[in-house]
């Protein structure tokens, strides 16, 4: 079906806060029965929203790919929850593509996701390990960030207009770190950077009226 | 060939058949004022000449008559005599008399030998003259005086201080022939002693005087200043070629910095010049409205102190017509926007423009008025949620023209080249954040932005701090 031609509501854009990465574990005696055996971790991969709000109104399908290597390595997820579980030993790139509702009609979105096994933490990162349940340890990476729809179609404001999917929980917590608290605490951190080198400047400056 | 000829040639008809020369002559004498003497036969080339100008002479001739020079010549010559002169100075002790050639006769001269004519350029100087106590009272030293031992030492006999007066007065102070004649017993003097001497002897002399002469303060001799500039030119001009050459390559070294320095200045002036320009990560909120853009307008206008790439002349302010269009637009669009809501409007309402302005004057308005009226349009679409709706809508009017379609917000922060991004994330290190914030909303990239702007306009500083340390090494 054709799509109807749409027009686009200029100089507007809507944002949804979403959160992609992945969380693994280390497989034990209970490998999965089809699993390879050199396979060592269990690790699912996911796109969601902050506080896993529906997100299906404006998300279609989401199509990870993995490692050549796999069998089959284009997955396609056409439903909530969009997540993938797989086995696996090593870390690679999963490239993500959100394909979004028709009546968006948009591009999808790509992505890429580097897959984390292995609990050692680099900066920005957002790796976490911590224990299951069950009481296994467990390792999780994800990202926050903000798919942008500059000049949606009017439809699609309708529709993204029907729903507050801009709010972020408050405070930290354990299942969810990205809140306005997060934010306060990167802009308060980002203020106390900007001073900093605004002072370096002022000092920069006069050094160099010194010099003249 | 004649004129004759060439009108055959030319096929034109001759009015007059009188031969050429006739005419011309005939002119050459009417121009010349008819005087009654013949006019002499013109001959040989001049002749040709003359033949080739046919009817239609021109009126103004090189009138040749009898030259002026030769006329002047005719007048009689004014008599020249020679005539006795003397030189009338009293103290003159030659009594000679010469001989020379004057204007005018005998008779108008007379026989006597007259003076000079020369005369009033014979002047000589009147220096002090003084008897050997006069002498000895102006020489007295001062009691005050802290070198009086050494002064007394080196202080000159009576004979040999009149001996140089004399000699001054008959060479006139120059100084040059005084030394070369100076032969006093066994001392040896230097120019320079003898200028201090005199210099001396006057200064006491006319002090003794009277303290009051206006010119005392002149009469100072400073030796050892002019020993040293001697000594100074003496070695300037005993240089060798490859001194002089080195010196020379020296000079033109030392411009190349000035040149260099002088350019190096100029670039930091325009870079500070550029820092000091006001900050444009403030909010232009202010300036959204038509109050505000007029503010910024003439705030703009008036900012002439610092100079800019676009100061060139505003010959029209596309700004304020645009405004006016805005506000033209603005009561259209409301009017619209009670009868229907859609985006229809607005688009192709502003095209009852005068022709005069040129196409692309049309296209940029109605670009603008069509951004405007979007943008009005987003406004609207907005106006029943609050700003706490909005945020939680996720939904921002940016009233920016960016490209449509959907995007990470992350992927939007800036990047720079390799060598200025390596330094940039060094930076971010050393301030101790990373270099994707743990959340680009909205409000972080935001910030993100501005501090990697001010980031790199502190490595802009530094590098001129680097340039400036460099020079100076160089300098030193």
């Amino acid at each position: 079906m054709a799509a109807p031609v749409a027009k686009r509501i200029k100089t507007l854009s809507v944002s949804r806060p979403i959160v992609y990465g992945n969380t693994a574990k280390k497989m034990g005696d209970q490998k999965p029965p089809n699993a390879p055996v050199e396979h060592t971790h269990l690790w699912t991969i996911f796109v969601r929203a902050p506080q896993n709000e529906d997100v299906s109104y404006y998300i279609k399908q989401v199509v990870f790919k993995l490692h050549e290597t796999y069998p089959n390595n284009t997955r396609v997820v056409n439903a909530p929850p969009f997540e993938l579980t797989e086995t696996g030993w090593g870390e690679f790139d999963v490239n993500i593509k959100i394909n979004f509702a028709d009546v968006a009609n948009e591009k999808p979105l790509s992505l890429y996701h580097r897959l984390r096994l292995h609990p050692y933490d680099s900066p920005g990162n957002h790796i976490t390990s911590g224990t299951d349940e069950k009481g296994d340890h467990i390792i999780k990476a994800s990202f926050f960030d903000e798919i942008v729809f500059n000049e949606p179609n009017e439809q699609f404001f309708q529709v993204l207009m029907t729903k507050p999917g801009n709010l972020l929980p408050p405070n930290k917590s354990d299942q969810c770190v990205f809140s306005r608290q997060l934010e306060q605490e990167e802009i308060d951190r980002m203020d106390i950077a900007l001073k900093d080198v605004d002072k370096q400047i002022y000092k920069l400056e006069q050094e160099i009226n010194d010099k003249k | 060939m004649s004129s004759n000829d060439v009108f055959d040639v030319l096929n034109i008809n001759k009015k007059s058949s009188t031969p050429v020369p006739a005419p011309s002559a005939g002119n050459l004498a009417g121009v010349a004022g008819s005087t009654n003497k013949p006019k002499p036969q013109v001959t040989g080339m001049q002749r040709e000449l003359y033949s080739l100008l046919g009817e239609n002479q021109p009126p103004v001739m090189v009138a040749q008559t009898s030259s002026r020079f030769k006329e002047k010549l005719a007048g009689k010559p004014s008599p020249w005599s020679k005539t006795d002169f003397f030189n009338a100075r009293k103290d003159n002790p030659y009594k000679l008399t010469f001989q020379h050639w004057m204007k005018g006769s005998k008779e108008l001269l007379g026989d006597e030998p007259q003076e000079s004519t020369f005369l009033k350029f014979d002047q000589h100087f009147t220096l002090p003259t003084f008897t050997k106590e006069e002498y000895d009272e102006f020489m007295k030293p001062q009691n005050d005086s802290s070198s009086n031992t050494e002064e007394n030492e080196n202080r000159w006999s009576f004979e040999e201080v009149d001996y140089l007066m004399q000699l001054c007065k008959k060479y006139d102070l120059r100084w040059f022939v005084i030394e070369d004649r100076y032969n006093f017993g066994e001392s040896v003097r230097s120019l320079e002693d003898l200028k201090e001497q005199f210099y001396e002897v006057c200064r006491r002399y006319f002090e003794n005087k009277g303290p009051a002469m206006p010119l005392l303060k002149s009469l100072t001799f400073d030796k050892s200043k002019e020993t040293d500039r001697k000594a100074y030119l003496q070695r300037l001009l005993s240089r060798s070629a490859a001194e002089i050459a080195e010196e020379e390559a020296l000079i033109i070294e030392s411009r190349k910095f000035e040149m260099a320095a002088k350019k190096t200045l100029n670039d930091r002036e325009s870079l500070l010049r550029l820092l000091d320009s006001p900050n444009s990560n403030k909010s232009v909120v202010q300036y959204m409205t038509s109050q505000g853009m007029s503010l910024l307008y003439s705030n703009m206008l008036n900012d002439k102190s610092k100079k800019r790439k676009h100061e060139a002349g505003v010959p029209e302010n596309p700004w304020m017509k645009q405004q006016q269009q805005f506000a033209q637009q603005k009561q259209q669009l409301q009017q619209l926007h009670e009868k229907k809501l859609t985006a229809e409007q607005g688009t192709d309402s502003g095209s009852e423009q005068s022709p005069r302005k040129t196409k692309r004057q049309k296209q940029e308005l109605q670009n603008a008025i069509k951004r405007k009226s979007e943008a009005q349009y987003a406004e609207y679409l907005l106006q029943s949620f609050t700003m706490e709706e909005r945020k939680n809508l996720g939904v921002i009017a940016h009233g920016e023209k960016l490209s449509p379609g959907v995007f990470l917000r992350s992927t939007k922060i800036s990047t720079f080249k390799p060598a200025l991004q390596n330094k940039v994330s060094s930076t971010m290190q050393e301030l101790g954040l990373p270099l994707r914030p743990a959340m680009p909303s909205y409000d972080v990239v935001q910030k993100e932005e501005e501090l990697l702007k001010a980031i790199v306009s502190l490595l802009e500083l530094k590098k001129q701090l680097d340039k400036l340390e460099a020079e100076k090494a160089i300098r030193s």
